[in-house]
């Protein structure tokens, strides 16, 4: 079974992470350091495990453009969230054995390092990825 | 696609139980089945056409090797891949020609046998088919992410789960790429042959194209991916070097080849510990590779005097020229700047006239080099890139001008989309936002 393992972060977040002045303290070369080779290795034993399916990170959220159907027309809205809205990080999908297993894997995201005020908030969502199963095999 | 219910089911196995049954075996014996993979293939395929069949065979062959040689090698590995290939191939002719119902495929598929094999025939046969699968797999009508996966299957001899991990796509999806690039190989009725003279260098534009595309994609890397991707520029090397074993007196291919080294020479002292990139002007160049510099180096000497002049070779040759410079103060920009100069007329790119024009700054001084990056300033295709941004702000910051550097950086930051990227950029905000006089300069010093 395939699962989908996301993360979450704010512009403002994004922010903090590249050293760009929000108000609150940035993050230092370290914490930039540690994040790093934690992510590294994450990835590197689910690679190994044979569990990784594929892993990407998304770019900060003031990056997106939003296309919606109004009035007729497609419109196209740039940078669409909020400061503070928490949306997708990044993802994982593995492949293993149960949900557990899956959730066996986020829950090692909570070891990553970080600001003490963004690990507080910090969270993963594990989602089954809807897969057709054929009952049958020709 | 699979069909259901038909009695004509044959017992052939999927590609990825067949990969998991590939026993662990020694690395010289899987170098040596990776090097020849091609050569079988092409062998396969020029006698007996069938491009798709004749790589399912070369699979299973590459199998069976995997299991029987554990115990020794037979007397001529090739002879023995390209017998067992051949004889897979015909059972899959024949169980491919009962499930057909269509006489007129069947016509055309291979009880047209071009003869029998001969597998011990001389080693120059080999590199022309290998040359011949490298046009087949980077065909100018398939995308070029299908190109990219067929090379790395058909000619480098990767597995799909190990292209899926290396492109960071999923199995599903390559398999899928390439079973459709296969199709449209036979459906287009390509003959597996060299193209003609006149056409074959259009042909070989292409694949050194997808050859670079695929060392490129070993340097792109996104959050937690580095590791798995060091191997792809690798790869490139090695079917850059299978591509100038076959036609090596052609100079862009032994541009090309040279290019790679020498930007590969450079790989361990590119990354910090914590992932992040240095610049070159601050890597440590005792970590450079020297053999491979000086690969590379006699590599683009011998290609540029024997000409055409080609734009691997002329960055080959800028290449090699930071490669040879002990220090960063060593480094030739007067040949740089005139090599970017040629490069440019070859080819009107706005990133080589941005290169172009920091070389001509470490020649002529930074006011010169703004001047052309200026003239950027018009040009769609570049000026709202983080690359113009960033390039205006480091020579404005060497031409003195503080105010208009710091907004440069700034603007770099904003559309940069790599958060590493991005981190570079805003340091230089942070530095040049320090108050100036001796005590703003130490603070820049030590950020």
């Amino acid at each position: 079974m395939k699962y989908m393992i996301l993360t979450f972060a704010s512009q403002q977040q994004y922010q903090e992470m590249v050293g760009q002045p929000s108000g609150r303290p940035a993050w230092t070369q370290e914490d930039w350091a540690a994040l790093g080779s934690f992510m590294q290795a994450f990835s590197q034993e689910l690679l190994d495990s044979g569990e990784l399916v594929e892993t990407l990170g998304l770019s900060a959220p003031v990056h997106t453009r939003r296309v919606q159907f109004k009035e007729g027309v497609p419109v196209v809205t740039d940078g669409p969230y909020a400061e503070a809205e928490e949306v997708l990080a990044g993802y994982w999908v593995v492949e293993c054995e149960s949900f557990d297993r899956a959730t066996e894997i986020a829950a090692r995201l909570t070891g990553c390092p970080g600001p003490e005020h963004i690990r507080a908030r910090a969270y993963a969502d594990v989602r089954p990825i809807d897969e057709h199963q054929p009952d049958f095999e020709g | 696609m699979r069909m259901c219910g038909r009695s004509t089911n044959t017992s052939r196995i999927s590609r990825a139980e067949r990969e998991s049954r590939l026993p662990v075996i020694a690395a010289e014996t899987e170098d040596l089945l990776r090097r020849l993979a091609p050569q079988v293939l092409g062998a396969v395929v020029r006698r007996y056409g069938s491009f798709g069949l004749a790589e399912d065979a070369t699979q299973e062959a590459m199998a069976a090797a995997a299991m029987q040689w554990r115990d020794g090698l037979p007397e001529n590995p090739r002879a023995w891949l390209i017998t067992v290939a051949s004889r897979r191939l015909t059972d899959l002719l024949r169980s491919e020609q009962a499930r057909r119902e269509r006489e007129d495929r069947v016509a055309r598929w291979a009880l047209t046998e071009r003869g029998a094999p001969r597998p011990d025939e001389p080693r120059a046969g080999d590199t022309d088919d290998t040359l011949v699968l490298l046009l087949l797999c980077c065909h100018p009508s398939l995308p070029a992410a299908s190109q990219i996966a067929l090379t790395l299957r058909a000619v480098g001899g990767l597995s799909t789960t190990e292209i899926a991990r290396a492109l960071l796509g999923s199995e599903q999806t390559v398999t899928r790429r390439i079973t459709r690039a296969k199709q449209s190989i036979r459906d287009s009725g390509v003959p597996f042959a060299l193209p003609a003279p006149g056409e074959l260098g259009g042909r070989l534009d292409a694949v050194l194209r997808v050859l670079y595309l695929i060392f490129n994609e070993g340097y792109a890397s996104t959050a937690g991916t580095a590791l798995i991707r060091a191997d792809l520029a690798q790869e490139a090397i090695r079917l850059a070097r299978t591509l100038h074993a076959a036609l090596p007196d052609d100079s862009e291919v032994a541009g090309l080849l040279a290019l790679m080294l020498l930007i590969h020479a450079r790989h361990r002292a590119r990354t910090a510990p914590d992932g992040s990139l240095i610049p070159m002007a601050e890597q440590d160049r005792s970590l450079w590779d020297r053999g491979a510099i000086d690969e590379g180096v006699s590599l683009v000497t011998a290609a540029l005097p024997r000409g055409p002049t080609g734009p691997y070779q002329l960055q080959a040759a800028i290449a090699a020229l930071h490669d040879e410079a002990e220090t960063p103060e060593a480094t030739d920009w007067r040949q740089i700047a005139a090599l970017y100069g040629v490069l440019l007329r070859l080819d009107d790119n706005p990133v080589v006239a941005l290169n172009h024009a920091v070389a001509v700054s470490m020649v002529a001084g930074p006011r010169a080099g703004l001047e052309l990056v200026q003239r950027l300033g018009a040009d769609a295709r570049i000026n709202a890139d983080r690359r113009f941004h960033a390039v205006r702000g480091h020579l404005l910051e060497m031409a003195g001008d503080r105010a208009a550097a710091l907004e440069a950086y700034r603007a770099a930051a904003r559309v940069a989309t790599n958060l590493q990227q991005q981190r570079y950029l805003n340091q230089q905000v942070t530095r040049l936002q320090a108050p100036p006089g001796p005590f703003g300069d130490i603070m820049r010093k030590a950020t």
